[in-house]
């Protein structure tokens, strides 16, 4: 093994590997915007992209910017590293959030530009875009209270 | 096709069990294909059917064993097979498997297997990572944020969602942790055996919070083999049998733990309704329960899950000691997978048949006359309920 290819692996996260029915989410990430697959049929956002709606069936689906604000739905702190580019990297969160474009819209990301112990499930975060490797962008989180009304899943507390 | 009314468990047995045994795969088969047999009193001419699932945590290094049911049924003697399988989750699988196949009347004596080679360790297979590692499929939604082992997206992220929604504790997950652990200090097979504290437990360190290393099962090399038969054949071998009530196998939408719908009621509820559905035994008839304990969370879920407490209760009841033996249902009395070394849901089921057996000395649940076990979590998992007669 060389320096070079250390430091390359060091340098980066897994990479996606987008598929036709994926380019568009990360071509949309590289420019800026959070985009989702939507039904054109009965607007459910499908998300991870599929070549039908599993909600009617329909296969004529499209992408749409979505506002990018969210809700967090639970998060964790990674202590262990379990890939080198995290192994100088922890403690980092990972985190689910829930988009509020819908009740279940999910992605798994991480929250940015917050005090650890300031990170909780049930708080607002709206999408940023950083760079993360040599050649990846990803879309991730920051806190940004918008007085949203909390959405379905995070109602179901008793 | 005429088919099988019941069917019974008869025969267990487990490999040399460990880390780094340096056995093969199939060394490791051959031995618990062996102990079952013995402990049946059947040799291999008497199965017509094999179901298993081999693997490793992780992706396995080029050059491992495999071992396949075919293969195994042959080398055992069978020259010809009724029925063979391979399907998941874990050990739940083969186990289904066989039930279904000897009741539809396929075949009427199943050697069913989970067989792990854990070669290689988490830390050899990080060290290894020596170019950027692709994300595919679904993947490439989660591991480049870091969601990179099953300890995040199957334990922490469901754990932090249970805390959050139903106030469930630490210092609970801890109460689970140290019960289990007294039950294997009853246990001669258990690797692990020295009581534990709750303040043990919180001293213990982070994986990925709120998950420590004690909450997590013991990766081991281990084979677990258990044989199913037909009810009328079920009284030929030298030991008491012990029948399947009933059973459920279910799947929620797809393999991704971090897109569940439902963090906090995912496949083994449905599995769990199932269940109920298919027999006239209720939860409170159980004597006691194996649950799967990869991760301790998911004890936690089959608890609600099968109806032994509500819905985000699972904290308090095991807090409150009803799941230590002599408890309102005594869970995972061999020590679980924590304790006993990754079986990947066989441990359960075989220590379901020996508490129904009688079999378990010290940490024999009296009069124990029905056992349920449950395996796997989140997209994927099933559930058995046994009887003693």
């Amino acid at each position: 093994m060389t320096m070079t290819e250390r430091a390359t692996a060091l340098n980066t996260p897994p990479v996606p590997v987008p598929t036709a029915i994926t380019e568009f989410f990360w071509e949309g990430v590289r420019s800026g915007e959070l985009r989702i697959l939507r039904c054109q049929a009965c607007e459910y956002f499908v998300h991870y992209p599929r070549p039908l709606c599993n909600k009617c069936g329909s296969t004529d689906l499209a992408p749409e910017r979505v506002s990018g604000r969210a809700i967090v739905y639970s998060y964790t702190w990674a202590v262990q590293a379990f890939h080198p580019y995290f192994k100088d990297r922890v403690p980092y969160n990972v985190a689910v959030v829930e988009l509020v474009e819908q009740a279940g819209l999910r992605m798994t990301t991480n929250i940015v530009d917050c005090p650890p112990e300031a990170l909780r499930t049930g708080m607002e975060v709206q999408v940023v875009f950083r760079q993360v490797g040599p050649e990846l962008v990803l879309p991730l989180f920051r806190p940004a209270p918008v007085g949203t009304p909390v959405s379905a899943s995070n109602e179901e507390k008793r | 096709m005429k088919g099988n009314d019941r069917v019974a468990a008869v025969g267990v047995g487990y490999s040399t069990t460990g880390r780094r045994t340096g056995l093969t795969s199939w060394q490791l088969a051959i031995q618990a294909a062996t102990a079952a047999l013995a402990d049946a009193g059947m040799t291999a001419k008497d199965l017509d059917g094999v179901a298993l699932l081999w693997g490793v945590a992780g992706p396995a290094p080029e050059g491992l064993d495999v071992v396949d049911p075919q293969d195994l049924g042959y080398m055992l003697g069978v020259e010809e097979l009724n029925w063979y399988g391979t399907a998941g989750p874990s050990y739940i699988g083969p186990a289904l498997q066989a039930v279904a196949a000897i009741k539809a009347g396929f075949c009427h004596t199943v050697l069913t297997l989970r067989i792990i080679n854990q070669a290689v360790s988490a830390k050899d297979r990080m060290a290894g990572l020596t170019e950027p590692t692709p994300a595919a499929g679904d993947s490439q939604f989660t591991a480049p944020f870091g969601s990179v082992s099953p300890v995040q997206s199957v334990a922490a992220l469901p754990a932090r969602r249970h805390m959050d929604l139903f106030g469930t504790t630490e210092a609970q997950f801890g109460a689970h942790v140290v019960a289990q652990r007294h039950h294997a200090s009853m246990n001669d097979d258990a690797i692990f055996r020295d009581p534990l504290t709750v303040d043990d437990y919180l001293a213990a360190r982070y994986i990925s919070t709120p998950v420590r290393v004690l909450d997590c099962d013991y990766p081991v090399d281990s084979a677990s083999a258990v044989i199913f038969t037909s009810g009328e054949r079920a009284r030929n071998w030298q030991k008491k049998p012990v029948y399947v009530d009933s059973a459920a196998y279910s799947s929620v939408k797809y393999m991704t733990f971090e897109n569940l719908d439902d963090f906090t009621q995912s496949s083994p509820f449905h599995a769990g309704r199932e269940l109920w559905k298919r027999t006239d035994l209720r939860p409170e008839d159980v004597d006691c329960a194996q649950l799967y304990d990869g991760f301790t969370i998911i004890v936690f879920q089959w608890l609600e899950a099968l109806g032994f407490c509500g819905l985000g209760e699972s904290g308090p009841f095991v807090e409150a000691g009803h799941t230590r033996l002599g408890g309102r249902i005594p869970v995972n009395t061999d020590g679980g997978a924590c304790n006993v070394g990754r079986r990947h849901g066989a441990n359960f089921c075989i220590e379901a048949i020996r508490q129904l057996r009688g079999e378990c000395g010290d940490r024999q649940v009296p009069g124990a006359e029905v056992a349920v076990w449950a395996n796997a979590t989140g997209p994927f998992s099933g559930a058995m309920l046994m009887t003693a007669s």
